[in-house]
């Protein structure tokens, strides 16, 4: 709610499919080669081309449908989208309009503290379309189809959304299972997701308000933004008596502000119809149910999981589930291992870490192997806590292992009795006055002989054997 | 050497010897020079043709031949896209086109030694059924009625092609059929022209017009010349998506001309008083002739044969308002600068096709549009299903279905009426089959009062080429038709 | 029975004629426009005597060729240089296609 309207938020999200080829031609996928060097003759739109389809795409489309909870149809038919445009060498986007290959799904996200249902409405494949440069030229606009024809999932939600976070918390959730399927690799910076945000405002208790279509926004930030933003700007807009036009618009990132698509202005008219150069896509049951069968555990399944098998709270298993590289990690290291230390220390330790570095955590410092070394020595006593992080810091700037440097820096905790012992019996001798005030009640000077000790050990003694075999000399 | 050779005959004379595909090529090359009135070819690729004559001569020398009829000269629509061999679809938008590859069809030519002497004209685009919409002109149909000299259109679209073999400029040529394309020039220049069903020939290089409804096929001289060059370039393409997983055959080997037992239907929605008695008599005597030879004569009906040709001009726009987005001077072909993006695809487009392709794409476009895409393009769809279901129907009782080809002979260039329409009712017998995806056949029976050619065309069920060769060598070999329009364009 | 078609002079009214021409990127040249909308007109009249044919319950045909799509493994195996993809542009910038500029 801003101000007494409600938002209703509907997004598509375009997912690259992670495939070796394009989705109607064998050039391949890979990015960033020179540009018009990945277009084959069918990308490119030469007379007499054709398509045929990629089955790994379709294969992918089927597994995401699967995670997305949806139906999967049987037939599905490959349209044309008609329009003309730079970007587009056929004239034309093969996409599919009323048979998609799934149908009507849903996913589950966090919001408020609740979980809350948000209905997918279909999943399609289509052709994403070429690159254009506008800023090569001040007379021309450059085009570059490697892109073009690239596979893309096209997942239209219902719209369920009521706010910007859950707006951002769908895209996310969307995003984690595609990346638990490996059917997208989920890079927003280079485009592999990007959403489409439909935006509208009314009142509580009014019809639906007249939606903008908001394009191409490919970070959690922009998307919470824009929403924002276009809100604001349609709440403005009715306050001050004008209607809403329904329209596609642009984010600008530099000003935080959505403008008008001007190049979009043309009432189009689709005339969308089935694309004669390909037959039905027809799926046996017994496909789609090998397809099931090898659907991996996904984060829903995976949060319950955790909370049963580690004891992890709510909120961290949420946490780790979140993204299927951090859970991957997280289940490296707690394998026959305190869960609660494990949790602790990829969640406070090796998170700030990587927030601070800027890294993902395929990219991390410390592989779990190593980070299950320190914790052994934690959880054995061999180091304290407190060198634990000295050894960490050290870990990440150096990658070396934790043993390797806790025998080098011979830091390793002493937690032999006897060789404590004679530590405390050397504080205890050399101080008979604070002993003796000790033992007429001065109970805070406790601390003073831990520190003295622990001076002497050089900060190695194990603090727990340490207090206890101080107590008991103490005391007798 | 005897004029008016054959495959068949052609392939005998370079087995003894008789001949060479290079004194061959020369042959027709000469006869194309002579013939440059009828305006059959949009390219000569004399240089080419000769090149690959000699490479043919070659092979036979060292007995390494590629095929039975390696180096017999043909001809190729221009519509075939065709390595760096210029490819126009005759219209000036792709006026400069060079691909840099070869449509699966010319290249299984290729593949089987035969040699392209060119690209044949026909109507931009394959839109058209007089070869008057090209950018090149019009092609002359080398026939003329004995009343006056007048020149007459060959038909169209394919009518560089069927021209070009009637005029014996080529041995046979490769053509398209849309919605008659192969067929009515073929009826108009006494050629055989086969459409195969949909699916048998690869549509990958061929310039789309209407996607499904387009397939590549053969006019020739002789039915068995029609079998062979229609074996050389059938088959499963998996670069086409439509195309089907049918093995090919050996129509040619397997070619056989009894007709007995067979059952012939006749279809009662064909007979017309408007019907000109020369081509109703055609038709008459050609049931009386299958009948002599012990086959069945059946009175069928195909009750939606008159709603196929409105259903063909719904279809066939509404595919090529699509498959001509393309053309919009971006990537090959011309371009006329504008202001800005869209001024430059107006121009482009408003000058790169002619009338009778802007009219298509216009309505096309229309019926596409929102708001009447059901009431026309889904209805369309809805009665090609009937019609479809129709010759099923049909095929329950019948071997064969036989027609005439067009409801006219060759007309004079000059004589097109106005209204596009009346034009677009040359394909009244053949748009049917184009939409049931079935394969038919346009045979030479007789010459009309005028001396022109009427042909007859036979229709069999998908994937039954072989009944409808063997059915159509038939009637060839009775009726015997040997017929050829006098040279007058030679000096 | 064949009959010859009878068409009444109807014209394709001026703004759809326009609309469509936009829409297909095709000028509707002036001079041709009286001929152009009778000749749409007369097209539109011939399809529209489809109306009147009961369709309903039929499924309608958009390819004749009864198979479902054959799909391709997914191999990168077409590669061409962006010189063989450019060599017919009528107009291209270093590896580019170009165009006037557009302002999205």
């Amino acid at each position: 709610m801003i101000n007494g309207w409600e938002l209703v938020i509907g997004i598509e999200i375009h997912a690259q499919v992670k495939s070796k080829s394009k989705l109607f031609s064998s050039s391949s996928t890979e990015f960033g080669s020179g540009p018009n060097s990945q277009v084959s003759l069918v990308d490119a739109a030469m007379p007499g081309m054709l398509p045929v389809i990629n089955k790994f795409c379709v294969e992918q489309a089927v597994r995401s449908g699967i995670g997305l909870n949806a139906k999967i149809n049987n037939k599905s038919i490959f349209d044309r989208k008609n329009y003309f445009y730079q970007d587009l060498p056929q004239g034309y986007q093969i996409s599919q309009f009323k048979d998609p290959i799934v149908g009507n799904g849903f996913i589950e996200i966090e919001s408020e503290g609740q979980s809350k249902k948000i209905g997918i409405e279909r999943l399609h494949l289509e052709q994403d379309a070429g690159k254009s440069l506008h800023d090569q030229d001040p007379n021309l606009t450059f085009v570059d189809l490697n892109r073009s024809g690239i596979a893309l999932m096209e997942i239209v939600s219902m719209p369920d959304m009521k706010s910007p976070d859950e707006a951002v918390e769908y895209v996310k959730k969307v995003r984690s299972i595609l990346r638990y399927l490996d059917t997208c690799d989920g890079n927003m910076e280079q485009g592999s997701l990007r959403a489409d945000v439909n935006v509208s405002v009314n009142k509580p208790g009014d019809d639906l308000g007249t939606r903008c279509e908001i394009k191409n926004l490919n970070s959690f930030k922009y998307i919470h933004s824009a929403i924002i933003y276009e809100a604001k700007r349609q709440i403005k807009l009715i306050e001050s008596g004008e209607n809403i036009i329904q329209e596609t618009r642009l984010y600008n990132i530099d000003s935080g502000e959505t403008r008008s698509m001007r190049s979009k202005e043309d009432a189009h008219d689709y005339r969308y119809f089935p694309d004669p150069d390909l037959l039905p896509l027809i799926l046996e049951d017994d496909w789609i149910k090998k397809i099931r069968s090898s659907i991996p555990e996904l984060p829903d399944q995976k949060k319950e999981r955790f909370i049963r098998e580690y004891s992890l709270s709510e909120y961290d298993s949420s946490v780790i589930v979140s993204d299927k590289s951090t859970s991957d990690y997280y289940e490296k290291v707690v394998k026959d291992r305190n869960p609660k230390l494990v949790t602790t220390w990829v969640t406070s330790e090796l998170f700030s870490v990587l927030n601070k570095k800027n890294l993902s955590i395929d990219e991390s410092p410390i592989s779990p192997n190593h980070l299950g070394e320190l914790i052994d020595n934690i959880d054995s006593g061999k180091i304290s806590s407190r060198q634990a992080k000295d050894i960490f810091e050290e870990m990440c700037e150096t990658g070396e292992s934790a043993n390797n440097i806790i025998n080098e820096k011979g830091l390793s905790q002493i937690s032999d009795e006897g060789e404590l012992e004679k530590l405390v019996d050397n504080v205890i001798s050399s101080n008979p006055e604070n002993v003796e005030k000790y033992k007429n009640g001065k109970d805070k000077l406790f601390g003073f002989f831990v520190g003295e000790a622990m001076k002497l050990s050089k900060g190695k003694a194990n603090p727990k054997v340490l207090n206890e075999l101080l107590k008991s000399k103490l005391n007798t | 050497m005897k004029r008016n050779l054959n495959f068949i005959e052609a392939s005998s004379l370079l087995e003894a010897n008789e001949t060479t595909s290079v004194e061959l090529t020369k042959i027709y090359l000469d006869n194309i020079k002579e013939a440059e009135e009828l305006n059959c070819f949009n390219t000569i690729t004399a240089e080419q043709a000769l090149d690959d004559a000699e490479k043919s001569d070659l092979r036979r020398e060292q007995g390494k031949l590629k095929s039975q009829f390696d180096g017999i000269p043909i001809g190729v629509k221009d519509l075939f896209c065709t390595k760096n061999i210029k490819t126009t679809a005759s219209s000036k938008i792709l006026s400069n086109f060079v691909p840099s590859y070869d449509s699966a069809v010319t290249q299984k030519c290729i593949d089987a030694g035969l040699i392209s002497l060119g690209k044949l004209n026909c109507d931009e685009f394959a839109m058209g059924s007089t070869n008057k919409t090209s950018y090149y002109g019009p092609v002359t149909n080398p026939w003329k009625s004995n009343k006056s000299d007048a020149k007459l259109v060959p038909g169209g679209s394919s009518g560089g092609s069927a021209a070009a073999v009637a005029a014996d400029l080529c041995i046979a040529s490769l053509g398209t059929d849309t919605g008659g394309s192969i067929r009515q020039p073929a009826s108009f220049t006494g050629t055989v022209g086969l459409k195969p069903t949909y699916g048998r020939v690869s549509r990958w290089g061929i310039i789309a017009f209407a996607s499904s409804l387009d397939q590549a096929g053969p006019i020739t001289k002789t039915v068995e010349d029609a079998a062979a060059l229609f074996e050389i370039i059938a088959g499963h393409d998996p670069k086409d998506s439509t195309s089907s997983i049918k093995e090919n055959e050996s129509f040619f080997d397997n070619l056989n001309s009894s007709v007995k037992g067979m059952k012939i239907g006749i279809p009662r929605e064909f007979k017309s008083d408007d019907l000109p008695a020369s081509t109703q008599k055609a038709w008459d005597d050609c049931k009386k002739l299958l009948q002599n030879n012990d086959a069945k004569l059946i009175d069928i009906s195909l009750p939606h044969t008159m709603d196929a040709l409105p259903t063909y001009y719904i279809i066939a726009p509404a595919e090529a308002s699509s498959n001509l987005a393309r053309y919009d001077g971006v990537k090959y072909g011309i371009r006329e600068e504008g202001e800005n993006l869209i001024e430059m695809y107006e121009k482009t487009r408003s000058v790169g096709f002619g009338d009778e392709v802007k009219r298509r794409i216009l309505i096309g476009t229309y019926v596409l549009s929102s708001g009447y895409y059901d009431a026309y393009y889904i209805k369309a769809q809805k009665i090609r299903s009937l019609i479809k279901n129709d010759f099923n129907q049909a095929f329950e009782k019948v071997d064969a279905i036989l027609t005439p080809s067009t409801p006219s002979t060759a007309f004079e260039i000059e004589n097109e009426p106005n209204d596009p329409v009346q034009t677009y009712l040359n394909d009244i017998f053949t748009v049917p089959i184009n939409l049931a995806g079935i394969p038919a056949i346009s045979i030479p029976f007789a010459n009309d009062e005028n001396n022109l050619p009427i042909g007859l065309q036979l229709i069999t069920n998908s994937f039954e080429e072989q009944k409808l060769l063997n059915i159509a060598k038939n009637v060839q070999d009775t009726v015997n038709y040997e017929s050829v329009p006098k040279n007058w364009w030679q000096k | 029975m064949l009959k010859p078609y009878i068409l009444e002079n109807m014209e394709f009214d001026k703004d759809s004629l326009y609309k469509l021409g936009k829409l297909s990127k095709i000028q509707i040249d002036e001079s041709k426009l009286k001929s152009l909308s009778s000749d749409l007109g007369s097209i539109i009249e011939f399809i529209d005597r489809l109306k009147s044919i009961d369709t309903e319950n039929v499924d309608p045909t958009s390819n004749s060729l009864d198979q479902s799509l054959v799909m391709r493994d997914d191999i990168a195996s077409d590669v061409n240089s962006a010189n063989e993809i450019l060599e017919n542009a009528p107009q291209k910038e270093l590896d580019f296609f170009s165009v006037p500029k557009v302002i999205e």
